[in-house]
């Protein structure tokens, strides 16, 4: 290793670079595993595509902010909204109430996953209305059959896996839609129920 | 060993590879930029206020780090990209893994709740990581427009 003076740097030794000055972006190697051209190199692929991404991200009609508003995970603690969630939408719940909910089975749970995700892994007791599935038209009778004919006020709460998925809050706004007063989200989803400890029914066994 | 790296024909084939993988995976990043900045929140491993900007970069950085690989220009800062790229990639696959998240990568299109596991993505970004390892150590320069 070279002596350096200054600067910061990964690693260094400028001993690959005969007659180069001392220099400040240190590399390790034998042969260098980074050379100063791959550095210098990478640099200017980062610059270009910082230059062309700004570019093409102010001309695009698919145009987005570039300082966007985002949720971090919660990791259980309150009410979990996605970001998409509008003024109107049903309320959402947090871990806590739906579990005042499932043990008062006051409610009942529908779970807004495909089939396959659903057998996977539920709340026990929910029912599955894959929000993929619901079809363009007739909607009303399709939600009204599979609730298997439930009061339009009797309390429903969507669910799908947690803050990665949207299908709950997308069920949740149709139920609501076609009439069904009493529709809650509980964003957490099935993820953060599990995550609780709180049982599971398991239709299936399934991979992580 | 060696000579199977330094192999040209096997370089020239790992360069268009994994070239031509990042080049497709920055197409729809690219048309849809708030597409795939859902993709990368739904992993929650970037903080909030750099989803976008990560998202309008990242798939410019991947278009030119493909065609730098195939034609050979820039290359070894491209080589350089293609590793930390899938360091980066494997490394949040991994993470969603352990945490139970669901999703699918959102390498090719836009991720939603998974019905794919992490898995089989996981094992492909290995794959294209052994051949991206295999450019680092390679000294063949064969068929390249510019002077690596």
């Amino acid at each position: 290793m070279h002596k350096k003076q200054g600067g910061v740097g990964l690693f260094f030794d400028t001993g690959h670079f005969p007659g180069a000055p001392e220099y400040n972006l240190y590399i390790l190697t034998q042969n260098g595993i980074f050379e100063r051209n791959m550095i210098r190199q990478a640099i200017l692929i980062l610059v270009i595509s910082v230059v062309a991404g700004g570019l093409a991200n102010t001309f695009s009609p698919n145009r987005i902010p570039y300082i966007g508003q985002y949720r971090q995970l919660t990791g259980g603690e309150g009410i979990v909204k996605p970001p998409e969630a509008q003024a109107g939408d049903p309320p959402f719940m947090d871990l806590t109430t739906a579990q005042v909910e499932f043990g008062a089975h006051s409610s009942l749970f529908v779970d807004a996953r495909v089939r396959d995700e659903f057998e996977c892994g539920t709340i026990p007791g929910a029912i599955n209305i894959p929000f993929e599935d619901l079809p363009e038209e007739h909607v009303d009778t399709y939600l009204d059959s599979a609730l298997n004919h439930a009061g339009k006020d009797t309390p429903l709460i969507a669910f799908c896996s947690g803050e990665e998925c949207d299908a709950s809050l997308h069920l949740g706004r149709n139920l609501a839609l076609y009439g069904y007063t009493h529709v809650s989200i509980f964003f957490g989803g099935a993820r953060e129920w599990e995550k609780a400890g709180l049982d599971m029914e398991r239709r299936k066994q399934c991979g992580k | 060993m060696r000579k199977i790296i330094d192999h040209d024909l096997l370089t020239l084939l790992s360069r268009i590879l994994i070239g031509g993988m990042f080049v497709y995976a920055s197409f729809y990043k690219i048309i849809e930029p708030g597409s795939f900045a859902k993709s990368i929140w739904y992993y929650h491993l970037v903080p909030g206020d750099l989803i976008n900007l990560m998202a309008i970069i990242l798939p410019w950085v991947e278009l030119l780090v493909g065609l730098a690989l195939v034609v050979g220009l820039a290359y070894r800062g491209a080589v350089l990209w293609a590793n930390l790229m899938l360091v980066m990639f494997i490394v949040a696959l991994l993470s969603t893994i352990a945490r139970g998240i669901n999703i699918d990568c959102g390498c090719f299109q836009a991720a939603a709740s998974g019905t794919h596991s992490a898995w089989w993505s996981l094992l492909f970004d290995i794959g294209a990581m052994a051949l991206t390892v295999q450019l680092w150590l390679s000294s063949s320069r064969r068929w390249m427009l510019g002077r690596a």
